[in-house]
């Protein structure tokens, strides 16, 4: 799939005559360890394996300057311009007669030749770090490249690997803080590849394939095209099995529920449709889809792509249990019934200022707007109640006053226009440091939206208890890590006949007062993982396209979330999406339910009373400061791997949130540190680590230690530290003397002991 | 994100599980990094790797962290704060005591350790070693604490701002260190400081080099105040490269070239980037270690050694021969050869001509700079000469770069190599500068000490002490340099078999030369220690 194009393919608008970049190694600090030649998508940089230095090639290059950002020793520098034709412009449709109209507003490509020349904008960079810009990490070279030569369903299989939701995603995320902001070409200063206009082309051209179900043709993960959406052969066998929703998994496919419908939902019950799980999806509202159905408006998501989903699950036998809402109690009587679950439920608590007057009548929140307005829109009706505070004055519209000018009261406020309404949105933040999409909101404004930044309403007041006028005030803000303060005495009072609050979304305490930790915070990592600082994401300066956002710290942070998702957060518990993170996007919610998903389907959690799953990966993790641990850690090892179980072995540095969430057992090894008598314990490196761990519900610890006089008290303070995480510590020896490795071949039979009857591990 | 497995990664024989029927629900395992799948670099370079590094690459077997107990001392973080911190204290004990103690340069502990001990000891560690002494460097240290903004511990967030030394300065490598030790030693001729004369003067010369650092630290990333602008640097660097430790190295380079993340230069969890800007999976002399460990741990695959060698061996077997380095040996050749000719009376009458003319005082900057860059001139002439005599007649050059570093030439074919080769010489020459005030006056160290206690005394017998009378100086002098001149005839010969017998149209004269040059320089040496003994 790797298609490194020629100058000539990435550059078909550039003009004969242009200067060439220059290029320059700086030989003085170029240690030759070809991080920049591995990269260079135009083989510009090779080695001179004489001096042991790279070499460049100005003739090649193309200016996207990969090089000067991969360089641990800043060693080359880039001059001149960058050879790329310009961006492939897609139209905005904006209705001359707004009222009534829900037809999209963003348009896509339209023709073969824009997609080919669009696509040809795309390096293939080697170490693509668009991949690592997007919370799902789709491989965005390899689909850019299948639409170069004209082949969609290459270019469906490549979407399949990370993304249920391809038509969604190209048209509600926000690229440029992803894919485009990571584009090699914006990091550099330029214009990025449109790489959701490439994903929705191939989406508008070819509808997603539903479903792979186990056993059908294809199944292995390549979808069939060539069916459309809903045409699903369910063969009885499988609806038979379908039919048992949370019954006896007699063929051994794990029953699993899903609380949410929304895109956390939709990917936790698509991938463990296709890794053969019987799924049960359990929806509060009457209709599945979540925020995809009420939250979006039509003229961003049209109604056809956000139901497919859906239509195709339903028809490939998930089991949807419309309007069934799933409280505490409910969530155990699921864990009792069902071998795993997976909550995905949301963050649907609207935020409420605390201002007077905000429980008038016609005060409402965004998500009661936005489902009044969706069925009014479809429907061809009005709003009741904006028509009747019309009536007063049939001439005048009403005003809706948007509380929030962030992406769902800018739908609010589009909505009210198109019912026919004046709309208003107000944000205390100031322009320069508000998060709002620039072309969200040229379009709103484009409709008539009066957004007005830097003022606050500081209360509401009504006869009659109807909300009638809101007092709004200005707000300055100097800088953006400081909170907005109100400007006394500079108080307006506007007429208002309705009033939607869209100041934002928190987790319902009700449904997350449980000792899950959430939610979980998003955080980049203060030493990231160096190979994406060595895809030079995060070393470039914020991209002006991306509101001068850190785009490579942004995608670093949601990487955590992505992770922590792969863990339960309680024994066969699993959260993902809005549930896991609070607010968050589309596009993360379902990488999250996809890495839950998978999770399930690789632990294959049994519910209580039927037997423990066997162990399958062990992984083995060792702090080792001399190499006796090491060695010991090697013999255990050996020994586990010894009759088909997959071992994976590291030093402690190494595990990550990941390689947890691959294992089935952990063996952990430490080295005992301290004085024979002062500060004995497992080594610090150790108990930095445990003391950092993710909840590890469920997962079987085995933990051993090595020392020179004596451990002491070393297993006890590992025991307590995983407990403490949830771990269930399932065997422990402490290994000294000069025998020392027979003692670690004696703990490694004993733990193959545990391991192969399960009473005992389970005990 | 998925983590490859680390060494010795073991996986069941077959990957499947014996039991249980459920295996189709398995899909591929979780925690495959979609990342991971869509990067496709291309395949690092090898050809010619082998080659270019056999000469070079030191044998496992004089790896020392091989050894548990070594291993656990250089995974220490504290190490390189516990080699500082001793050396923290006695310079910080110079800098005041040159101000408040007494003002008897040879009774004031900070003039009498700096001059009569100080000098001669980094001089052995340099020849034994490499830079030893930059691992213990408590000016660099100093800095670097405050840079990291800790003692020993990993931070992430650096003070300062973190600048690259601009390229037109960086493209002439270490020749800005070689710039900053002629500067330092005028100012110390003259303002007498070495002599050792007043004091302050050394606590001074202390603060500035202290303050100088500091400020280069917080300017620029890493340790480039190190690697470009000490004034030690290029001498340690050069000099050094006879020492016996090879510094850290790769332990197989296959893995570095395949390694994900390479750590040792950009840091991580439990070590810095190479602050040298060196990389172990490259390094093919000891020129830029630093030996502060960094990199051993940061190494996420523990395959980093630290090496020794033979010694000489960082002189002879490099292939990548560094135009900077050679041109380090000719001027620094020249500033020792200064340092002997202006102790002569030629040079005293030469000298008061020129102060009487400029009234610049000793030394005048126009003699110094003139004999410091007529030796070098003649250093690179008789190599042009040899060049022309030697050279092949289809001598053709391989096409270089641009660049001061890059650049290649006939002249430098030859001129490179034999530069190297007499770098033990002028490594011998300055180690036999530093010994009469070692042999003279390291006794006044005791009373020096004393003095904090109010029990030394220019009167004492120690005091008056001396280790070695003066004509046998000049004998230990002389068989110094005759030492450095025997291993800089054994280098020579070395580097013209290999480097100049292909560009050579008679081998065997090439080695005549090389051989000539590096006695010739041991022989003016020698006589300017003579004479110099006489002139005294």
């Amino acid at each position: 799939m790797t298609i490194a194009p020629d100058r000539t393919a990435a550059t078909p608008g550039a003009t004969a005559g242009t200067a060439s970049p220059a290029v320059t190694v700086l030989v003085d600090r170029c240690a030759g360890c070809q991080e920049c030649v591995v990269r260079c998508p135009t083989e510009a940089l090779t080695m001179d394996t004489g001096r042991w230095v790279a070499v460049a090639d100005s003739a090649h290059c193309v200016g996207c300057r990969q090089c000067v950002r991969t360089c641990p020793f800043s060693a080359i520098t880039v001059e001149g311009p960058m050879l790329v034709a310009d961006r492939v412009a897609t139209q905005v449709h904006l209705p001359k007669h707004l009222a009534g109209d829900v037809s999209e507003t963003r348009r896509g490509i339209t023709t073969w030749d824009e997609a080919v020349a669009e696509a040809s904008r795309c390096l293939s960079c080697p170490d693509p770090t668009c991949v690592r810009g997007c919370p799902t990490h789709n491989d965005i070279p390899a689909f850019v490249a299948a639409v170069r030569q004209r082949d969609l369903d290459e270019a469906h299989r490549i979407l399949r690997r990370t993304t249920f939701l391809p038509d969604v995603c190209s048209r509600v995320c926000d690229q440029a803080v992803q894919c485009e902001g990571a584009c090699t070409w914006s990091l550099a200063g330029g214009t990025p590849v449109a790489v959701g206009a490439l994903e929705r082309f191939i989406t508008d051209n070819a509808p997603v394939p539903p479903p792979a179900l186990p056993g059908s043709p294809g199944a292995t993960g390549s979808a069939d095209v060539s069916s459309a959406p809903g045409e699903v052969s369910s063969s009885p066998a499988r609806r038979r099995r379908v039919a048992a929703p949370g019954g006896s998994s007699a063929a051994g496919a794990p029953s699993v529920a899903i609380v949410g419908s929304g895109p956390a939902g939709i990917a936790a019950a698509w991938e463990l449709l296709e890794g053969g799980a019987q799924v049960t999806v359990f929806e509060r509202d009457a209709s599945p889809g979540g925020l995809l159905g009420w939250g979006i408006p039509d003229f961003t998501l049209p109604a056809a792509v956000a139901e497919r989903p859906w239509d195709q699950l339903q028809a490939a036998g998930v089991d949807l249990r419309c309007s069934t809402a799933v409280d505490a109690p409910g969530l155990e009587r699921l864990l009792a019934e069902h071998d795993a679950v997976v909550l995905a439920h949301g963050a649907g608590l609207p935020v409420r200022p605390p201002i007077p007057g905000v429980d008038l009548a016609g005060v409402e929140d965004a998500t009661s707007f936005l489902q009044r307005a969706r069925a009014a829109l479809q429907n061809g009706d009005r709003l009741a109640d904006l028509d009747e505070a019309a009536t007063g004055s049939p001439r005048t519209a009403a005003t809706v006053l948007v509380l929030g000018a962030g992406n769902t009261a800018m739908d609010v406020a589009r909505c009210a226009r198109r019912l026919g309404a004046n709309a208003i949105c107000i944000d205390w933040m100031d322009p320069r440091f508000a998060p709002v999409r620039p072309d969200e909101l040229e379009e709103a404004r484009a409709e008539g939206v009066d957004v007005r930044f830097s003022s606050t309403v500081v209360g509401l007041e009504g006869t009659g208890g109807t909300v009638g006028v809101a007092r709004i005030a200005r707000t300055r803000q100097e800088r953006a890590d400081r909170r907005p303060v109100i400007q006394q005495g500079s108080d307006e009072l506007v007429p208002v006949e309705h009033v939607v609050l869209a100041m934002g979304y928190r987790l319902d305490p009700e449904l997350s007062h449980d000792d899950l930790g959430r939610p979980f915070v998003k955080h980049a990592p203060e030493l990231p993982d160096r190979r994406w600082t060595g895809s030079g994401i995060l070393s470039a300066p914020a991209p002006a396209f991306a509101r001068h956002q850190p785009v490579g710290r942004l995608a670093l942070a949601r990487e955590t979330a992505r992770v922590t998702a792969a863990l339960p957060r309680r024994e066969r518990l699993w959260v993902a999406g809005d549930a896991l993170v609070g607010p968050s996007t589309v596009v993360e919610a379902m990488a999250q339910g996809r890495e839950a998903a998978r999770a399930v389907l690789a632990h294959r959690p049994r519910r209580p009373g039927t037997q423990r799953p066997e162990i399958a990966h062990v992984v083995v993790a060792y702090d080792s400061v001399g190499g006796r641990t090491a060695s010991c850690a090697r013999a255990v090892a050996d020994l586990l791997g010894a009759d088909g179980t997959t071992v994976e072995i590291l030093p402690l540095k190494q595990v990550d949130t990941m390689t947890l969430a691959r294992a089935d057992l952990l063996v952990l090894g430490t080295w005992t540190e301290g004085f024979v008598v002062a500060g004995v314990g497992p080594s610090r490196t150790t108990r930095r680590w445990l003391a950092d761990l993710p909840p590890i519900a469920g997962l079987r610890v085995a933990t051993f230690c090595t020392y020179g006089v004596t451990p002491r008290g070393t297993l006890g303070i590992m025991r307590t530290l995983i407990e403490a995480r949830g771990g269930e510590v399932v065997a422990e020896a402490s290994m000294g003397g000069r025998n020392f490795l027979a003692e670690a071949k004696r703990f490694g039979v004993t733990v193959r002991t545990r391991m192969r009857s399960r009473a005992a591990v389970a005990s | 994100m998925t983590i490859t497995a680390g060494p010795g990664a073991t996986t069941g024989p077959d990957g499947a599980r014996t039991a249980g029927t459920d295996t189709a629900t398995r899909p591929t395992p979780v925690g495959t990094d979609p990342v991971v799948t869509a990067v496709h670099l291309r395949p690092p370079q090898r050809r010619g790797m082998e080659e270019r590094f056999a000469a070079t690459d030191p044998s496992p077997g004089l790896d020392i962290a091989r050894h548990p107990k070594v291993a656990r001392i250089l995974h220490n973080r504290r190490l390189q704060f516990m080699l500082i911190l001793p050396n923290q204290i006695v310079f910080w004990a110079v800098i005041f005591l040159g101000l408040l103690g007494t003002v008897v340069p040879g009774l004031n502990f900070g003039t009498a350790i700096t001059w009569y001990l100080w000098f001669c000891l980094v001089f052995v560690m340099m020849v034994v070693v490499g830079r030893a002494w930059c691992a213990m460097c408590p000016f660099g240290g100093f800095a670097e604490w405050i840079q990291r903004r800790t003692f020993w511990k990993r931070t992430q967030k650096v003070l300062g701002l973190g600048r690259k030394v601009p390229e037109p300065i960086a493209r002439y490598g270490f020749l800005l260190s070689v710039g900053s030790f002629l500067a330092l030693t005028w100012i110390e001729e003259f303002f007498n400081i070495a002599g050792p004369g007043a004091p302050h003067a050394t606590s001074w010369m202390v603060v500035g080099i202290v303050a100088s650092a500091l400020v280069f630290f917080l300017a620029f990333e890493r340790r480039s105040f190190c690697r470009y602008v000490c004034p030690l640097s290029a001498l340690i660097g050069t000099v050094g490269a006879m020492g016996s430790v090879a510094g850290f190295r790769t332990r197989d380079r296959e893995t570095c070239l395949s390694c994900g993340t390479k750590d040792c230069m950009r840091g991580g969890t439990d070590g810095y980037g190479c602050p040298w800007y060196t990389w172990p999976g490259s390094a093919d002399s000891n020129l830029a270690c630093g030996l502060c460990t960094e990199c051993y741990k940061a190494c996420p695959s523990d395959n980093i050694g630290l090496y020794l060698q033979k010694p000489l061996t960082s002189v002879v077997a490099p292939h990548r021969r560094r135009a900077d380095v050679a041109w380090a040996v000719a001027i620094l050749w020249g500033l020792v050869v200064f340092q002997q000719v202006n102790a002569t009376n030629v040079y005293g009458s030469l000298d008061s001509w020129l102060i009487r003319a400029t009234h610049i005082g000793y030394p005048n900057p126009v003699d110094y700079v003139g004999i410091i860059a007529a030796v070098a001139a003649l250093m690179a002439g008789i190599v042009w000469v040899a060049q022309h005599a030697l050279e092949r007649r289809d001598l053709q050059v391989p096409a270089g770069g641009h660049g001061f570093m890059e650049h290649t030439s006939k002249f430098r074919t030859f001129f490179l190599p034999l530069m190297y080769g007499i770098i033990p010489v002028v490594g011998a020459d300055y180690f036999a500068r530093q010994l009469p005030k070692f042999f003279k006056h390291v006794p006044r160290l005791v009373p020096a000490i004393g003095a904090w206690f109010g029990h030394g005394s220019t009167s004492s017998s120690i005091y008056h002490m001396r280790l070695l009378a003066d004509p046998r100086i000049v004998t230990v002098q002389v068989g110094v340099i005759a030492l450095g001149t025997l291993a800089a005839v054994v280098t020579s010969w070395r580097i013209a078999g290999r480097d100049l017998a292909t560009v050579s149209a008679h081998p065997a004269a090439a080695r005549a030369v090389a051989v000539g040059l590096a006695l010739a320089c041991g022989a003016a040496a020698i006589v300017l220690y003579i004479a110099m003994h006489a002139a005294s």
